[in-house]
């Protein structure tokens, strides 16, 4: 089976440490892909989904498209592009007569989309299709003895009929799996399944209360864990829970928590060279990386 | 005190069109958990549902809440009657940008002119630091994918209506 790799927007343009680490772990999973020549913005929420439905899904049908040309389907980290393809697809498959409408636009372009080509999460291909057993002998540094608290992407667990890939979506625990495969050792807490707050037009309306949400999310971390680095699996989550340390912490209390993507400290455990797979950061992650990887 | 002397009544069927509208009770489980409803303007996606049922066109013109939402779709996940409350939020956005062009969030055009809504492609050196390919397959790669893109994207009607803003 080979997958189309959809970097999105925000991977390529902002961390591309992140796409090294995931071309270089997929590859060494055996994990067959292909870049997606041509695609475009998935759309994302705050775009044409905001503006225009027609704009919006031939948008996610020009992306699937492409990849139905070639016979495959897509993969994505990106939890905005993963939801908008996924609700975009069950629009357009399921709501009568909006795939026709939307080929005779698409036809403007010489493309067609017939219905097969999907999305799946990097969560969901990494736990399903390679399986943490795999992961954990395909790696050459586990991570014993860390502490690791894990950020589950909203968009992958809701609404769970048309994205959901866990058992439960209130108590998703694919992610967990996956990062004790490393042999590190996950935390729980009270806020573990809250959003992150930073995606969409929260933190851009009301950036005070959108902080002061996740400044509740990172108390109870420091409260309730001995926690050591945060590991997501959306660039929306990473990034944001990355730069908004700086702006939660005060004169009196800073809080600098390492984060990571998942696919960079797999990378890491696989023995990859930070300055490639993990190097563009706001908190510092140096101590983290030296020692656990030395 | 609301006054219903102007409301229009079949304005949820112009917003959403969808009959589960219909259902929605009020119960609130949209609100809970919902991180926006601590936006600065509260996004209460329960009143911006009783808003569109009860065709408060004005009202509704005016309201800048769907505009926080942080997109998780906890809501729809939570929802008891299947009303859709995220759809119903991206639905009174598109539908305030259809008749209010200065809602139309210019960031669209950046899908039109480039692909994508961040500056992708423009660290070459950067990849090949990190071990990556220079170049991406992007949109822009292709000058006669990219105008095929362009044209599909203008045979769209509200794109159409505004075609002053990408340039055309």
């Amino acid at each position: 089976m080979q997958y189309g790799l959809f970097l999105g927007c925000n991977m390529p343009a902002h961390r591309p440490d992140i796409e090294r680490s995931i071309r270089a772990t997929l590859t060494d999973l055996h994990v067959d892909f292909v870049d997606v020549d041509g695609y475009v913005c998935c759309p994302g929420f705050g775009t044409f989904p905001a503006v225009d439905q027609d704009a919006q899904l031939v948008t996610n049908a020009w992306n699937y498209a492409i990849a139905e040309e070639k016979g495959i389907d897509l993969i994505t980290q990106c939890g905005s592009c993963y939801s908008s393809m996924k609700l975009g697809r069950a629009t357009l498959l399921e709501k009568e007569g909006t795939k026709d409408r939307i080929n005779k636009l698409l036809a403007v372009g010489d493309k067609k989309y017939e219905g097969r080509a999907n999305m799946r999460h990097m969560i969901d291909l990494l736990y399903s299709e390679v399986g943490p057993e795999r992961i954990r002998e395909a790696i050459k540094t586990p991570l014993t003895g860390a502490r690791i608290v894990v950020q589950y992407p909203c968009h992958t667990r809701f609404p769970s009929e048309l994205v959901g890939f866990d058992e439960s979506s209130g108590r998703p625990d694919r992610l967990r799996k996956l990062v004790e495969a490393l042999g590190a050792t996950v935390e729980t807490y009270s806020l573990e399944y809250g959003c992150c707050g930073g995606s969409g037009g929260f933190h851009k309306t009301s950036a005070a209360e959108a902080e002061s949400f996740t400044k509740r999310k990172y108390e109870a971390i420091r409260d309730e864990t001995e926690c050591e680095a945060i590991v997501g699996s959306c660039i929306t989550c990473v990034m944001y829970m990355d730069r908004v340390q700086k702006l939660i912490s005060t004169e009196e209390e800073k809080f600098s928590y390492p984060v990571f993507d998942y696919n960079q400290l797999l990378a890491l455990c696989m023995g990859y060279p930070p300055s490639q797979v993990a190097r563009i950061s706001v908190e510092p992650r140096e101590a983290f990386i030296q020692k656990y990887f030395g | 005190m609301i006054d219903l002397g102007g409301a229009k009544l079949d304005l949820w069927k112009e917003i959403f069109g969808d009959e589960n509208i219909r259902h929605c009770f009020t119960c609130g489980r949209c609100i809970a958990g919902c991180p926006a409803s601590e936006a600065r303007n509260p996004l209460r996606i329960r009143s911006l549902v009783r808003k569109v049922l009860l065709g408060l066109e004005d009202e509704l013109l005016d309201d800048d809440t769907p505009w926080s939402c942080v997109t998780c779709t906890r809501c729809e996940e939570m929802c008891p009657m299947g009303v859709r409350p995220f759809e119903v939020g991206l639905a009174v956005r598109k539908w305030q940008c259809a008749n209010d062009e200065t809602r139309i969030p210019p960031a669209i055009v950046d899908l039109y002119t480039r692909g994508y809504s961040m500056p992708v492609g423009a660290n070459p050196d950067l990849r090949e630091e990190l071990g990556l390919e220079r170049e991406l397959p992007l949109i822009t790669s292709d000058p006669e994918l990219h105008e095929k893109w362009k044209r599909v994207l203008m045979s769209v009607k509200l794109i159409k209506d505004n075609d002053y803003m990408f340039g055309e």
